[in-house]
């Protein structure tokens, strides 16, 4: 058995890989603490692999970190060093926290699972990405891999070639600090949303943007492509994230585009500031795509590869994915479901897996979208007296209660599930959802507005079969596979009926999923097909600012917090008492 | 602006200390093997949560007030639930105490968070909408604190009331020990930064000397790069 980590720097998980390349359990620390975007180690995703597998310590032939820590730590030192003394806030904070950088993970194994710190090895932070793109393609050989994130272990892009799963060369790369993710993160934190939470918030809102204004322009005009030495080039002055612990922009930046908003300032459309934040948001997104285009053409280039797995945080900006599809030498782009640095531990158990057997023969398994092993615990014993206390039990029968939640649903009420085992990414695929009618717009607004209160800008997912969404909406078979997991957004057909739907964003595009065969979506829509309900509007299940549920007695949790009525569960269809 | 910033400020801890208190209780919820002492956490649980609800929406309808700058320095982001101390690093309270230690943890706390309320009760004043909510909290971390005592006479029926009371005074001097440590800990801080940042400075000065281009991947197989290399 061989284990990923992930950690430190951004969202820790666990993932388990089996000896015949099979993900068998996966945990992201966030889940199972309840704390959003917790990055510290993950000591109870680890532990909770061992328990629900069964395993002991010794069973674990390898474990893998999913980055090189010192040279995570140097490259930030080095870089902030070079602008003394304005970055000695960072570098102090650096220098201070040292040993509670990635450094430390060695020490946390000593602590927490005293020999596993024997077993430790350490992936380069883009191929742990690369090898979880990897994991989810059909065939490993012969594609080219494109990672762009905020920061890796040395650098922000890469491009690498996959000859096999032995053999993945590395032939470009963005050097810190010059980085895509970094630019957006650091307009999402000016537009006064919270670092890596925000960054779909611009995306949502960069739709009602309009290129052409001035605000989207000067944005643009922050980095561009160098034809001549094909690197990304950006002028540093705007930015400080390289140099200060605090801010990640500079006085320059708020003196282009103006003062960056107030967090605390809810945006509104119609409100007066809404349209500078929207067009600046648009000159985000303009760029992103603009840029990664650039770097889909080079890897092209140098290649030759018309197949391109895509990972790293930047890979999540679902509304660039369909541009890219575009690109006349794409035949395919895999983006696995958890492509954020939480997913890397999935490609750093396969790291592991792959050294182990370097000589011998090895099969890598497509993982499920779904691949947490189910609760061992009796959740319905020790949920009792809180299911008897707050909710009724309308149905106790799988079948019964899939019938139940769909003739409430087509009644315009929205269901939240609990169902089986939670998804691998940060998109709810129906086991742990939030879903209404995508055609009633009452429905889903009560989701969006009352349950959710999400931010008015931001559009709900549709969700349904591939038939049904070659009706409306212009898919493009290149992207097929991230449809599946809610990784690239579509246009709507011109004048089609789409447009009218509640879920479709105000750009006439929407984020579809493709439901899978066999999964709990599957069961529900061909339940609600008959009855003239071919759409669900899927979000997912958690109150705004958590993380989305892990089990059942989170679910029940939403269920109290919130106005949601009804949860579909393994044991049945319940309804909240008050 | 001073008296604007340290108002934010207890708003901001305050709605921490909540939001954490309810994921100690939801952890608790979750580890108990008795359903009904898990329908006692859930609820628990519940009510903290609305709380730190309460003391965000506090929080928020000052911050809107603020200059941007200091707004931005109160945006809340999870994990600092964690760096600020809020949640252990070593886990939860259930994952780390015994159950009677526990309990009395939450026995002692609740009636301590109720006194701090009091000094938010005179910054919002008294008979407005937020005083209102403030007194609710109160009587719930009232409720919860008697809710306490009952489970610990209930469970360790030998119990004294005076070793009740041992209890108390013993996470009351916790409680002051971990402000004056805190305290301590600022005026250190404050006293040694110029020292951090002299040694920063120096460590700086070493660090732009670091070549860092052989660590460079371009044109090799990543697969082949020593995997017991930190670097």
């Amino acid at each position: 058995m061989f284990i990923g980590v992930t950690g430190y720097n951004h969202e820790s998980s666990a993932a388990l890989v089996d000896e015949n390349g099979v993900l068998v359990d996966f945990y992201r620390e966030e889940s199972l603490s309840r704390i959003k975007g917790d990055k510290s180690f993950p000591k109870r995703s680890i532990q909770k692999l061992l328990i629900t597998n069964n395993l002991k310590k010794k069973d674990i032939e390898r474990v893998a970190f999913y980055e090189r820590p010192l040279s995570a730590f140097l490259h930030i030192a080095k870089e902030a060093s070079l602008h003394m003394p304005r970055s000695l806030s960072l570098l102090t904070h650096q220098f201070r926290n040292f040993n509670r950088s990635s450094v430390s993970c060695y020490l946390d194994f000593l602590k927490f699972f005293r020999g596993l710190e024997t077993k430790l090895i350490y992936s380069d932070h883009h191929l742990s990405h690369t090898l979880t793109a990897l994991a989810y393609t059909n065939t490993k050989k012969d594609i080219c891999s494109v990672v762009v994130d905020g920061f890796g272990d040395r650098s922000t892009a890469s491009i690498s070639q996959i000859v096999d799963p032995t053999e993945i060369n590395e032939l470009w790369e963005c050097p810190y600090p010059i980085s895509l993710g970094l630019f957006y993160s650091s307009i999402t934190d000016y537009l006064g949303f919270a670092i890596n939470e925000g960054e779909y918030k611009v995306m949502g809102l960069a739709s009602f943007g309009d290129s052409k204004s001035n605000s989207a322009r000067l944005v643009r005009g922050l980095m561009d492509w160098d034809s001549t030495s094909n690197e990304i080039i950006s002028d540093m002055s705007y930015f400080d994230y390289h140099l200060s612990t605090s801010n990640s922009f500079s006085n320059k930046l708020e003196e282009l585009l103006g003062p960056a908003r107030n967090p605390f300032v809810r945006l509104v459309p119609g409100d007066s500031d809404f349209q500078r934040c929207a067009d600046i948001a648009r000159g985000a997104q303009d760029l992103t795509i603009y840029l990664l285009e650039k770097i889909f053409t080079h890897a092209h280039k140098i290649t030759n590869s018309r197949r391109f797995l895509f990972s790293g945080g930047v890979s999540m900006n679902s509304a660039s994915i369909d541009s890219l599809a575009q690109l006349s030498f794409v035949d395919e782009i895999i983006i696995p479901p958890s492509p954020g640095d939480a997913g890397c531990a999935i490609g750093a158990a396969f790291y592991c897996y792959i050294k182990s057997n370097y000589y011998s023969d090895f099969n890598i398994s497509k993982p499920s979208l779904f691949p947490s092993r189910k609760e061992i615990r009796n959740d319905e014993f020790i949920t009792e007296q809180i299911v008897s206390n707050e909710f009724s039990v309308l149905q106790r029968d799988e079948d019964d209660a899939f019938l139940k939640a769909a003739e409430l649903i087509a009644e315009g009420e929205v269901i939240g599930t609990v169902l089986s085992s939670s998804e691998t990414g940060p998109r709810a695929l129906g086991n742990r959802s939030l879903l209404c009618d995508g055609k009633n717009k009452e429905a889903v607004e009560n989701l969006n507005n009352v349950i959710k209160n999400r931010s008015p800008f931001r559009p709900t997912a549709p969700a349904m079969r591939y038939e049904i969404a070659q009706k409306y909406y212009r898919l493009r078979p290149e992207i097929y596979e991230c449809y599946k997991s809610m990784s690239a957004t579509c246009k709507c057909f011109e004048e089609n009926v789409s447009l009218e739907f509640p879920t479709t964003h105000v750009d006439g595009t929407a984020r579809v999923q493709i439901v899978e065969n066999n999964s709990s979506l599957d069961k529900l829509l061909s339940i609600l097909e008959p009855m003239g309900i071919e759409i669900l509007a899927n979000s997912s299940l958690n109150v705004s600012g958590d993380p989305t549920c892990f089990d059942l007695v989170d679910g029940l949790m939403v269920c109290s917090r919130t106005k949601l009525r009804y949860l579909l569960t393994d044991i049945g269809l319940l309804k909240r008492k008050k | 602006m001073k008296k604007s910033q340290s108002e934010l400020n207890v708003f901001y801890e305050t709605a921490h200390a909540e939001l954490a208190s309810a994921l100690e209780m939801l952890a608790a919820c979750k580890v108990t093997e008795s359903p009904k002492q898990a329908f006692g956490y859930f609820m628990h649980a519940k009510d903290e949560y609305n709380h730190a609800r309460s003391f965000f929406e506090m929080l928020s309808k000052r911050g809107k007030r603020a200059s941007i700058e200091i707004a931005r320095d109160f945006r809340f982001t999870p994990p600092s639930l964690i760096t600020k101390g809020y949640i252990s690093k070593k886990g939860f309270l259930i994952e780390t105490m015994n159950l009677k230690d526990f309990i009395a943890f939450v026995y002692t706390n609740e009636l301590l968070a109720k006194s701090s309320f009091e000094n938010i009760l005179i910054l919002v004043g008294h008979s407005t909408h937020e005083s209102r909510r403030i007194s609710s909290i109160m009587a719930d971390e009232l409720r919860h604190h008697g809710m306490a005592k009952k489970f610990f006479l209930n469970h360790y029926p030998d119990l004294q009331p005076w070793q009740l009371m041992i209890y108390r005074t013993k996470e009351t001097i916790h409680n002051k020990g971990r402000k004056i440590y805190d305290a301590n800990l600022k005026f250190l801080d404050r006293l040694l930064t110029p020292l951090y940042r002299a040694i920063a400075y120096l460590a700086g000065t070493m660090a732009m000397k670091l070549n860092l281009n052989e660590f460079k991947r371009k044109g090799k197989n990543l697969m082949n790069i020593s995997s017991s290399s930190i670097l």
